[in-house]
């Protein structure tokens, strides 16, 4: 079952690479692109902080830090799971979704491996290259353990990312495109990208516990920040991932039985 | 087969008023219509079968279809379909059916046909050698070989249709729903496409479900025809007996000099003939229906040419075509029931 | 002109019935506004200013340059899509201008887009987050003035970029692209002169400075005097040569249409 799907997967990856390869030009322009929207944000940072010592107590580097991890976190979602944001426009308005519910699959894993998008590669280029620059200037040494947390972090991070946009997206089987709502809430990754104590409690809580973008950066990079305060609400964050994704996943399966009861 | 017992879908259209209050009226209180696309249907069709499945835009046949399919849940009523039941267990029934939407691709869009068909062939688990014999069987009927290195995108309508077919069949499923499938292909291909179809029927037993606009797929293809209207089932039979139950049905096309707005059936015949519903396009026709049990062909066109100065006329017989005709044209004639709930 | 006004028309009535989008873009606008707010509110957490600028001048800056960068993009991406699509062949049968259809629909948006969204929200930021007024009327007028022009200079930048769709295919990765590069060189995410020296210096002979930049430098007083007059010359100077640019890249374009069929 599960090396059916791994088997799947790589197949259809592979012909999403195949088409890739056939637009080169159009391949590079677009990682090229993303690479320059990212460095547009750090340019930013940087920037500000010639002119400024510190953020509310956080340095260039912590803060650099956490960039690099909502980047990569980012690009998961980005390149793996792009399609998230076309159910409603490219799917089901135009009846192409009847497509995958007569097939022998998981729709969902049909729909997500439909397609693999080229462009998310910028980001995770970037992303890593923000993370390596900043690693060194944290403070702590960094051991087999420490790289391995790293990982988990940011994997779980992308699919906070997947778990929040999957829920979002799945009302257009309710409404045929929700992709404004999708779009919005997609929006409040922003917040995330700063250290969350320069928010009001409230914006704080609510990227915490309800749509939890809170850990798709500041949480898992205060984890390797000496003296934040974080550090054990941190080790949260694959749980929040798994759980988020379940409820995301959960959510699917309601939208998909009031898609073929409703038949629109 | 495929057995359907008082099977029901009933759409629910919510009704908006028009503009921003209607907008902000419909937070509060919704309207809802519900539109009866099929009401209590029932059929029986044996493995081996092949089915035309017919009537009217409207009537029904793809939502039937799509429920047979399990892409959406009846409202009441039973469908089972190779013992499973479609929209309870999708992915099981998915496995041994194949279908065709009439325009709407089951390929991949991007990617050449041979690669859809890889692609097809690991979703579907067919076997090595099974897929490269019957990929090679359809390549040689269909004459697909010049398109298998094409991304289905470039292809011309008819050069999908042809690969899409075969894409249905890829598997040997079981059943075969065709939806349209020959909706807007010029003579040559669909001549093709039928070829095929009985083909796959004749090789592997697969049943088939039909719908189409074009009676000349139905004679060369099916054995038996079910006409659905508004809905509702109709007809169920073999195609020979709705010949010899309607077989004595004639129509006769009147090309009048004068327009026909006014037109109204001699005193003598208007007994035994009837009018059927004019066309728009051509405001000269009158098409009248009867049976040559009650009265001859010749007598009619007799009296017509008495009463009216008749430019051209054509006897249609007692083809396939004639029957429906006339049974759609009455089924149009019956008012559309809408109910209001809140 | 008569059916150019009322292009600008029907647009307008379009973006009425859209209001799913038009609450997320609110919404997302409001969003925007938290973050920068909560952003420089602690940056300013241990200072009193940052190269001359206080608290409320450097929020004042962000956020009118915040509201100015949204007017700045045009229907770059309608052209881009029509050309993509292939429609352009049809559009140029038609008996209208389609780049000045396009405007004219932009404008209908842009007007839009104004009444509906920017004004109410500029209307509470100036409530609930200390932004202040010009310094003075003339600045005020001034500004206005220097944003109509950079507005324009956006609108014939997004339109040059979108004729490139006749040589490129990846539309979304130009239009990125795009954006990063205007908000790098515009001064829409920090004043310019927080910037080093040598990309200031790189900016003044670049369009995009004269998009955002100078008319909100203008409204917060960052900008005054000879500076000033001088930075609206070089507004002119760009909205004529981007719109010339135009005109040549077009013509072009359009032959390689009819030439070589797209
Ligand atoms: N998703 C839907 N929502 C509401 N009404 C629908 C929907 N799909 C079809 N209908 C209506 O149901 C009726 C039957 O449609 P359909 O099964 O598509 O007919 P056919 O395929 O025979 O042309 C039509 O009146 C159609 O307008
Ligand atoms: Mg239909």
């Amino acid at each position: 079952m599960l090396s059916r799907y791994t088997k799947l997967y790589y197949l259809f990856c592979k012909q999403n690479l195949k088409v890739m390869l056939e637009y080169r030009m159009d391949f590079l322009l677009g990682v090229l692109s993303v690479m320059l929207q990212q460095f547009a944000g750090i340019f930013f940072v940087k920037i500000v902080f010639d002119h400024i010592h510190a953020l509310n107590g956080w340095t260039f580097y912590e803060i650099l830090f956490i960039y690099g991890i909502a980047a990569t976190g980012r690009s998961i979602h980005h390149i793996f799971f792009d399609n998230l944001w076309t159910l409603g426009w490219q799917y089901i308005r135009p009846g192409k979704f009847d497509r995958l519910l007569i097939r022998p699959i998981n729709p969902l894993f049909h729909f997500i491996a439909d397609r693999l998008q080229q462009d998310g590669f910028g980001q995770l280029f970037i992303g890593i290259i923000v993370i390596g620059t900043a690693m060194p200037h944290l403070g702590i040494s960094w051991g087999i353990l420490e790289f391995f947390i790293l990982v988990v972090m940011i994997i779980a991070s992308g699919f906070i990312f997947v778990a929040i946009n999957l829920f979002f997206a799945t009302l257009s089987f309710w409404m045929v495109d929700s992709l404004p709502i999708v779009w919005t809430i997609f929006n409040l990754s922003d917040f995330a990208r700063y250290p969350l104590t320069i928010y009001h409690k409230g914006i704080r809580h609510f990227l915490t516990w309800i749509v939890p973008y809170g850990f798709t950066a500041f949480y898992p990079a205060a984890y390797f920040i000496k003296g934040s305060g974080f550090e054990r609400l941190a080790l949260l964050t694959p749980v929040v991932a798994i759980f988020s994704c379940i409820i995301a996943y959960w959510f699917w399966n309601r939208g998909l039985k009031a898609f073929t009861s409703t038949g629109s | 087969m495929i057995v359907v017992k008082n099977l029901e879908k009933h759409y629910k259209i919510a009704k908006r008023d028009p503009g921003l209050r209607g907008a902000i009226k419909s937070l509060f209180h919704r309207k809802f219509e519900t539109k009866k696309a099929v009401k209590k249907i029932n059929m029986h069709i044996k493995a081996g079968e092949m089915v035309g499945y017919i009537g009217a835009n409207g009537a029904g046949k793809s939502t039937t279809i799509k429920m047979l399919t399990g892409i959406l849940t009846p409202t009441s009523g039973e469908v089972k379909v190779n013992g499973i039941i479609p929209y309870e267990n999708r992915q099981q029934n998915a496995s041994h059916i194949g279908a065709v939407f009439g325009q709407r691709t089951q390929l991949f869009w991007d990617i050449p046909v041979r690669e859809s068909y890889e692609l097809l062939k690991h979703i579907y688990e067919i076997p090595q050698a099974q897929y490269e014999e019957t990929l090679k069987e359809f390549v040689d009927v269909l004459h697909l070989e010049p398109l298998l290195g094409i991304p289905v995108r470039q292809l011309s309508l008819g050069q999908k249709m042809r690969c899409e077919l075969a894409a249905a069949f890829l598997h040997r499923p079981k059943v075969v729903y065709l939806d349209e499938p020959t909706i807007g292909l010029d003579v040559a291909v669909k001549v093709r496409i039928r070829a095929f179809i009985k083909q796959m029927n004749a090789r592997y037993g697969t049943t088939v479900l039909l719908t189409t606009h074009d009676m000349q797929d139905i004679e060369e293809i099916c054995q038996r025809i079910i006409i659905i209207d508004d809905g509702s089932v109709i007809y169920d039979g073999s195609i020979q007996d709705i010949k010899s139950q309607f077989g004595d049905k004639r129509v006769i096309h009147f090309e009048l000099e004068d327009a026909a707005d006014s037109f109204v059936l001699p005193e003598t015949i208007s007994e035994v003939t009837e009018v059927l519903p004019r066309s728009d396009e051509d405001p000269h026709l009158v098409s009248l229906s009867f049976s040559n049990k009650n009265i001859s062909g010749a007598e009619v066109i007799h009296t017509m040419m008495n009463h009216y100065s008749v430019a051209d006329l054509t006897i249609a017989d007692a083809k396939i075509e004639t029957i429906v005709e006339e049974i759609y044209g009455r089924g149009m004639k019956k008012e559309v029931q809408h109910e209001e709930i809140h | 002109m008569r059916k150019y006004i009322e292009f600008a028309r029907v647009q307008m009535q379009v973006h009425a019935a859209y209001s799913a989008w038009f609450w997320a873009n609110t919404f997302s606008i409001l969003l925007r506004m938290l973050v920068i707010y909560f952003f420089w509110k602690a940056v300013y957490s241990s200072r009193t200013e940052i190269e001359g600028l206080p608290f409320e001048g450097m929020i004042t800056y962000i956020i009118i340059a915040m509201f100015l960068q949204m007017f700045v993009s045009g229907v770059g991406q309608e052209l881009a899509h029509t050309i993509k699509d292939g429609n352009v062949a049809i559009e140029l049968m038609r008996p209208y201008n389609l780049i000045t259809r396009l405007v004219a629909m932009d404008l209908g948006d842009k007007v839009i887009h104004f009444v509906r969204g920017a004004l109410p929200l500029s209307i509470l930021a100036f409530i609930f987050m200390d932004i202040t007024l010009p310094s003075t009327w003339q600045s005020g007028l001034l500004f206005l003035f220097s944003a109509f022009m950079g507005i324009w200079i956006g609108t014939f930048f997004d339109l040059l970029i979108a004729i490139l769709a006749f040589w490129t295919i990846n539309l979304w990765g130009l239009q990125v692209m795009k954006e990063a590069v205007i908000s790098f060189f515009s001064g829409a995410l920090v004043p310019l002169i927080l910037f080093p020296e040598w990309f200031q210096t790189i900016s003044l002979f670049l369009p995009f400075q004269a998009m955002v930049y100078v008319p909100v430098a203008i409204y917060t007083g960052i900008l005054t005097g000879t500076e000033a007059w001088l930075a609206l010359g070089s507004q002119i100077f760009w909205v004529v040569s981007l719109f010339v640019l135009l005109r040549i890249l077009w013509s072009i374009a359009i032959k390689k249409v009819t030439i070589f069929g797209g």
